[in-house]
C-alpha cells in the first residue's frame, strides 16, 4: 500500500514538474527575446529612427531576403528575423497564421500567381493609406511590377525588388558558327515565332548541335491571354501551337531530352551532353541500355555528342547560369524570344495583422524602393536585376562578362517593357500543370491530342466548377 | 463516532468527483481535437467556403459534386485496387506465419525476436519507407533494377528495365506491395495474440483426437480467431481508404503515373491545401463521403462476419 503511495506521489510531482518546466521554458523564451532586444537598442543607439529595439518577422520563399534582412539589421540595428518556407507550403502557413489571428509575421510576400487568392483574403495591408502612400512611389518601379502588387481594385498590396521578364539565352560562338552572326536582334530573329525555331532547331541539328535542353524551354513564352476570362477557360491557338511545338520538337529528335531542372539539364550549360533520342528517353528502345552507368557512358561514348544552343529562362536565370555555366562563361547572349513573358518574382507586403507596420513599411522601402539597397543588391547577386527605375538606369551600361561584355539591364527593361499583367491569374498553377500533362501525353504518343484535351478540360471541369468550359 | 463516520463518508464522496478532475485534461484535448474538427468539417462541407474569407452556405451542393465527379471516382478506384492488393499479401503472410508459430508440433522457438523483426518495418517512418524504395527502385540507377539485370545478364537475356513508380501498370501495386510489406508484422502480432487466447485444451484434445494440421486450423484456430480477424480486417480498410503517405510520397506529380496512383485522401489534399486549387468546403464534403464509405464498408463486413459465426 505504501508502495504504491509513493509511486502515485513519485507520478504526479513528475507530472507537476515537468508542467512547471513548460512554464519556464515560457518565460525563458520571452526573457530571451527580451534579452535580444536589448542587445539591438544597444547597437543601435542614435541610429535610425525606426530602431526602437525592435524586432521584424519575415516569412518568404527564397534566401535572398536573408541577405536583405541582414543588411536592413545592420544598417537599422531592427532585428530581423527571416523565415524561408518552400513555395508549395507557403500559402498553407501564411494561412493558417492569419486566419489564426497571428500578428506575426509582419512581412509576407507572394509570387504572382499567389497573390491574388492573399488579396482578396485581405492578408496584405492596403499601402495606398496613410503613413505609407505607396502611390507617391508609383513612378519609381518599373511597371508591369507595380501593378502585379495591386489587388483588383488598384490598391497597391506588395511590391517587388526584381523584374523577371524572359529571354533566351544562347551560345555565342555556336550562333557565329552556325549562323555567322551572334548579334542578339539577329538571333532573336531565329526565335521569332514557332515555325522559325521548328526550322532553326532542323538547321542546328543539321550542324551537329541541339537548339533546347529540354522541349518545355519556351513555356515561359507561351499563351497570348490569360487561363482564364471572365470565368471561362480560355485555350487560345498560342497554347496549341505551343502543344505542337513541344511535340515536334520531341518527335524530331530536336533536343538533347533533359527535363527542365534536372541534373543533364544543368550540365548542358555547361558544355556537351550525349545526344539521346525520343525513344531511348521513353525507355521503349532497347539498343541502349540507359540505367546502367557503365554501359551507358560506354554507349553514348560511340553516340555523337553534342552542345545546346540555348535556354529560355527569365532574368533570374543569370543567376541559374551564374552557378552552372562553368567555363562556357563568356560565352554566353541573350535576346528575346517569340513574345513577352515573365516568371516568377517575389513580392513584398505587410501583413495586415502586424504590430509593427511602422518597421515593416521601412524595410519594404528599403527593399525595394532604396537606391543603395538595389546597388548593393546588383552587386551582392552578381546580376540579379531590380525593378528600381534609377537603378536600371544608373547599372544599364554595366557589361555583363558571362555574356560576353553584353549590357544586360538594359535589355530587361526593354522586355519588361511589353509584358501584359492581365494574364497572370490564381489558376496558373494548376491549369497549367493540366496542359503541361496533355503535353507530355501526347508528345510520348499516350494519348491522341484529342484525347489529351479532352482530359485536360475533364480536370478543369472538375477542379474549378465556377470555370466554364467550352469544348471545341 | 457518528461525526466520524459522516466526515470519512464525505471524503470518499470528494476523493470519487476527484476522477472527474483527472480526467478532464484528456476530455479537454479530445474535445478541441477530435470533436471540434468533426463538427467543423461537417459545417464546411454545406459552405463554399475557400480557406479564408466567410463561408456562405451552398446546401449540398458540394456532395452532388462529389458524387459526379469523375476523378474522385477514379481515385477512389485507386485506393480500393491498391488495398486490395496489399490486405491479400499482408494477410496472407500474416496467416502463414501465425500458423507456422503456432504449430504445436513445430514448437518453433524464438518467437519474440521474429515478431519483433516481423514489426520492424512498422516501425519506420513512411518518410523514410519512401524515399529508401524510391531509391532502390529507380529506373536507371535503382539497386533492385541493377539486381534483376545482372540476373539477366548472368542469362544471357537483354531487357529493358522497368520504371516501378513511373509507369501506371506498376507504380499501384508496387506501393501495394511496400505497404503490405510495412504492415504484415502489425497483423501478425494481432493473428498471434488471438491465437494464444485460444486455449491449449482445444489444441490437445483436437491432437489425441488425431485431427490433421489443416482440421486444427479450419475447425478450431480460424473460427476462434474471427473477432481479431475481423477486428484486422476492419482497421486495415479503415486505414486502407485513408491511405494517403507512401502513394503522396512516392509518385512524381508530372508522372504518367500520379493518374493511377492518386487516392481519395490525395484528392482530398489536393483541395484541401494544394496552391491554386484551395477549396476547404469541397474538401470537407469529399471526407465526409470517405466517413460514409468507410462506416458503409465497416457495417458490411461486420455483418458479413457475424453472419458466419451464426
Amino acid at each position: 500500500m505504501n508502495w504504491k503511495k509513493a509511486v502515485s506521489v513519485l507520478l504526479i510531482s513528475a507530472m507537476t514538474l515537468s508542467m512547471a518546466a513548460c512554464g519556464n521554458s515560457g518565460t525563458n523564451t520571452g526573457a530571451t527575446s527580451g534579452g535580444g532586444n536589448d542587445s539591438a537598442v544597444d547597437s543601435t543607439e542614435g541610429g535610425s529612427a525606426a530602431a526602437s529595439g525592435e524586432k521584424l518577422v519575415v516569412w518568404t520563399l527564397s534566401n535572398d531576403l536573408i541577405d536583405f534582412g541582414e543588411r536592413f539589421q545592420e544598417q537599422t540595428g531592427v532585428q530581423v528575423e527571416t523565415v524561408v518556407i518552400e513555395p508549395a507550403n507557403y500559402p498553407t502557413k501564411v494561412q493558417t497564421a492569419l486566419l489564426g489571428g497571428e500578428t506575426e509575421p509582419d512581412i509576407i510576400v507572394g509570387e504572382p500567381k499567389m497573390l491574388e487568392d492573399f488579396y482578396d483574403a485581405g492578408f496584405f495591408e492596403d499601402l495606398n493609406q496613410a503613413p505609407y502612400n505607396a502611390q507617391d512611389y508609383a513612378d519609381q518601379i518599373v511597371d508591369y511590377v507595380w501593378e502585379v502588387g495591386q489587388d483588383s481594385e488598384g490598391i497597391q498590396r506588395a511590391i517587388s525588388y526584381q523584374i523577371t521578364p524572359a529571354g533566351i539565352y544562347y551560345r555565342r560562338d555556336i550562333a557565329k558558327e552556325v549562323f555567322g552572326t551572334d548579334d542578339p536582334d539577329e538571333i532573336g530573329q531565329l526565335f521569332k515565332d514557332y515555325p522559325t525555331i521548328l526550322q532553326t532547331a532542323q538547321t542546328l541539328k543539321d550542324a551537329g548541335y541541339r537548339i533546347f535542353s529540354s522541349d518545355a524551354e519556351m513555356n515561359v513564352f507561351s499563351g497570348d491571354s490569360a487561363w482564364v476570362v471572365d470565368g471561362v477557360l480560355n485555350v487560345d491557338q498560342a497554347r496549341y501551337d505551343y502543344m505542337d511545338l513541344c511535340v515536334d520538337l520531341y518527335q524530331g529528335d530536336l533536343t538533347a531530352y533533359a527535363s527542365q531542372w534536372s541534373t543533364p539539364w544543368y550540365q548542358a550549360m555547361a558544355g556537351e551532353v550525349p545526344i539521346l533520342t525520343a525513344d531511348i528517353q521513353s525507355s521503349v528502345d532497347d539498343s541502349v541500355n540507359v540505367w546502367d552507368a557503365t554501359e551507358f557512358a560506354e554507349a553514348t561514348e560511340g553516340m555523337e555528342k553534342t552542345t545546346v544552343f540555348a535556354f529560355g529562362l527569365p532574368a533570374w536565370g543569370v543567376l541559374t547560369m551564374r552557378d552552372n555555366v562553368g567555363e562556357t562563361s563568356g560565352l554566353w547572349g541573350v535576346c528575346a524570344g517569340p513574345a513577352y513573358g515573365f516568371d516568377g518574382g517575389t513580392y513584398i507586403g505587410i501583413s495586415s495583422q502586424s504590430e509593427r507596420k511602422d518597421v515593416a513599411w521601412e524595410f519594404v522601402k528599403f527593399c525595394t524602393l532604396n537606391e543603395d539597397t538595389a546597388d548593393w543588391w546588383i552587386e551582392f547577386s552578381q546580376g540579379d536585376t531590380v525593378s528600381l527605375k534609377s537603378a536600371l538606369e544608373k547599372h544599364k551600361d554595366d557589361e555583363n562578362q558571362i555574356y560576353g561584355g553584353q549590357k544586360l539591364y538594359e535589355f530587361w527593361l526593354e522586355q519588361a517593357e511589353g509584358i501584359d499583367t492581365s494574364k497572370v491569374t490564381r489558376y496558373d498553377q494548376a491549369i497549367g500543370d493540366a496542359w503541361g500533362n496533355a503535353i507530355s501525353a501526347v508528345k510520348t504518343g499516350e494519348k491522341t491530342k484529342e484525347e489529351a484535351v479532352n482530359e485536360f478540360y475533364d480536370v478543369i471541369e472538375s477542379t474549378y466548377p465556377d470555370i466554364t468550359v467550352n469544348r471545341e | 463516532m457518528a461525526k466520524a463516520a459522516v466526515t470519512k463518508k464525505k471524503r470518499m464522496k470528494n476523493y470519487n468527483n476527484a476522477g472527474y478532475f483527472f480526467v478532464l485534461p484528456f476530455v479537454i484535448v479530445f474535445l478541441i481535437f477530435s470533436i471540434y474538427p468533426v463538427f467543423r468539417t461537417l459545417y464546411l462541407s454545406f459552405t463554399n467556403f475557400k480557406g479564408f474569407g466567410t463561408p456562405e452556405p451552398v446546401g449540398l451542393q458540394n456532395y452532388a459534386r462529389v458524387l459526379t465527379d469523375k476523378f474522385f471516382w477514379r481515385a477512389l478506384w485507386n485506393t480500393v485496387r491498391i488495398w486490395g492488393v496489399n490486405i491479400v499479401l499482408q494477410l496472407g503472410l500474416a496467416f502463414l506465419l501465425t500458423i507456422v508459430f503456432s504449430d504445436i508440433k513445430y514448437k518453433m522457438r524464438g518467437l519474440g525476436i521474429f515478431r519483433a523483426i516481423y514489426f520492424l518495418p512498422n516501425l519506420i517512418a513512411a518518410t523514410s519507407v519512401s524515399f529508401l524504395f524510391k531509391t532502390l527502385l529507380d529506373w536507371r540507377y535503382g539497386t533492385f533494377n541493377q539486381v534483376l539485370n545482372a540476373i539477366y545478364q548472368f542469362f544471357g537475356i537483354s531487357k529493358e528495365p522497368i520504371d516501378w513508380l513511373g509507369s501506371g501498370n506498376y507504380a499501384g501495386y508496387v506501393i501495394a506491395v511496400i505497404s503490405a510489406w510495412m504492415w504484415f508484422g502489425n497483423s501478425f502480432i494481432m493473428l498471434m495474440a488471438g491465437v494464444q487466447g485460444i486455449s491449449k485444451d482445444y489444441f490437445e484434445a483436437a491432437a489425441i483426437d488425431g485431427a490433421g494440421r489443416w482440421t486444427v486450423f479450419g475447425k478450431i484456430t480460424l473460427p476462434l480467431l474471427r473477432p481479431i480477424l475481423l477486428y484486422v480486417a476492419i482497421t486495415s480498410l479503415i486505414g486502407g481508404l485513408q491511405m494517403f503517405d507512401l502513394p503522396f510520397l512516392m509518385a512524381d506529380k508530372a508522372s504518367a503515373a500520379y493518374n493511377s496512383v492518386q487516392t481519395v485522401v490525395m484528392y482530398l489534399y489536393k483541395f484541401g491545401f494544394e496552391t491554386g486549387t484551395t477549396q476547404v468546403g469541397y474538401a470537407s464534403a469529399i471526407a465526409y463521403v470517405l466517413f460514409l464509405i468507410i462506416l458503409a464498408v465497416s457495417l458490411i463486413q461486420m455483418k458479413l462476419f457475424n453472419r458466419k459465426g451464426d
